[in-house]
């Protein structure tokens, strides 16, 4: 095997991990809004409540 | 964390083709899936996108050029999913296969004489979706989200019937991702939403997916599933 062809056999695999992870993402971190800037988003954003809604459960640590 | 040279540059193809899409969708215009994408970085950066990486043809249900076709299955043979590939991964892969086929592509690799298909969409069984049984409505939504090229008209298979049995989760699972300004997710899960019966009207979907694609307008991933959800919404030709 040429020194071309074990870089780009290398390059390839490495990429196929780099594919796979993207096709299984970890789900990103998030950060919750306040209630208040919920309200002002919602009013920018015309007729839509579901940033008006009760805050969904944070996640618990540890 | 800092991303590798190969991962950087997959991200950056990914965000270009995205790009693409997002023009070819709004304008309406033709898309050239082989004229997107460069021949390096093209096949993994398609392989990423998956099915949505001929969307344009997808909901126009307009023919795809033999090139376009060509990279698309070029993409699937070059990135099979390993053994014990992720359930998304191994979707993803079979979505892109039989959006092939739907498109009267090939399999085949070109000149080799061997196919290694068939050419029938029956032919190649559907993966499980076990994996989604009894996933929590956050779990689910995420999963979902990461699916979403599964997302399109007559689309039918194991996956869309998980999310269609479960559309007041997945109506959770919105709103949850706009609350923690995962617009990604968000804009993956009200594309599922356009789709599926029995979503709450108190939602308000359509203006959701305004303010996410607002929020999100810098990512270009983001505008595509907007643009998506936008189109079957509105029946443009699907």
């Amino acid at each position: 095997m040429s020194s071309t062809e074990f870089l780009t056999d290398e390059l390839t695999e490495v990429q196929g991990v780099d594919v796979e992870a993207a096709l299984d993402p970890v789900e990103a971190d998030g950060s919750y809004r306040d209630s208040r800037e919920c309200a002002a988003l919602a009013l920018t954003s015309g007729s839509t409540s579901l940033l008006l809604s009760p805050p969904t459960p944070r996640p618990k640590k540890g | 964390m800092e991303q590798s040279g190969t991962s950087t540059r997959l991200a950056d193809a990914v965000q270009g083709l995205t790009s693409e899409l997002v023009s070819a969708l709004r304008s309406g215009g033709p898309f050239a899936l082989a004229a997107a994408v460069s021949a390096a970085d093209g096949p993994a950066a398609v392989r990423v996108v998956g099915a949505d990486a001929v969307l344009p043809s997808v909901l126009r249900r307009t023919p795809a050029g033999p090139d376009d076709l060509a990279v698309f299955s070029g993409a699937v043979r070059a990135y099979p999913p390993p053994p014990g590939a992720s359930p998304t991964s191994v979707w993803s892969h079979w979505a892109m296969k039989r959006t092939l086929l739907r498109l009267g592509g090939t399999l085949d690799a070109p000149h080799d004489g061997v196919p290694e298909h068939n050419g029938s969409p029956e032919h190649d069984a559907e993966p499980l979706a076990t994996w989604l049984d009894g996933a929590s409505w956050q779990s689910l939504t995420h999963q979902l989200a990461v699916l979403a090229p599964l997302a399109v008209p007559g689309g039918d298979c194991a996956v869309t019937r998980v999310a269609r049995g479960r559309p007041v989760d997945v109506a959770r699972g919105f709103v949850r991702a706009v609350r923690r300004r995962d617009w990604l997710q968000a804009a993956g899960a009200g594309r599922w939403l356009v789709l599926l019966d029995g979503v709450p009207d108190t939602l308000g979907l359509e203006a959701g997916l305004a303010f996410v694609a607002q929020m999100g307008c810098a990512d270009p991933r983001v505008t595509l599933q907007v643009e998506a959800a936008r189109l079957m919404r509105t029946g443009a030709p699907v």
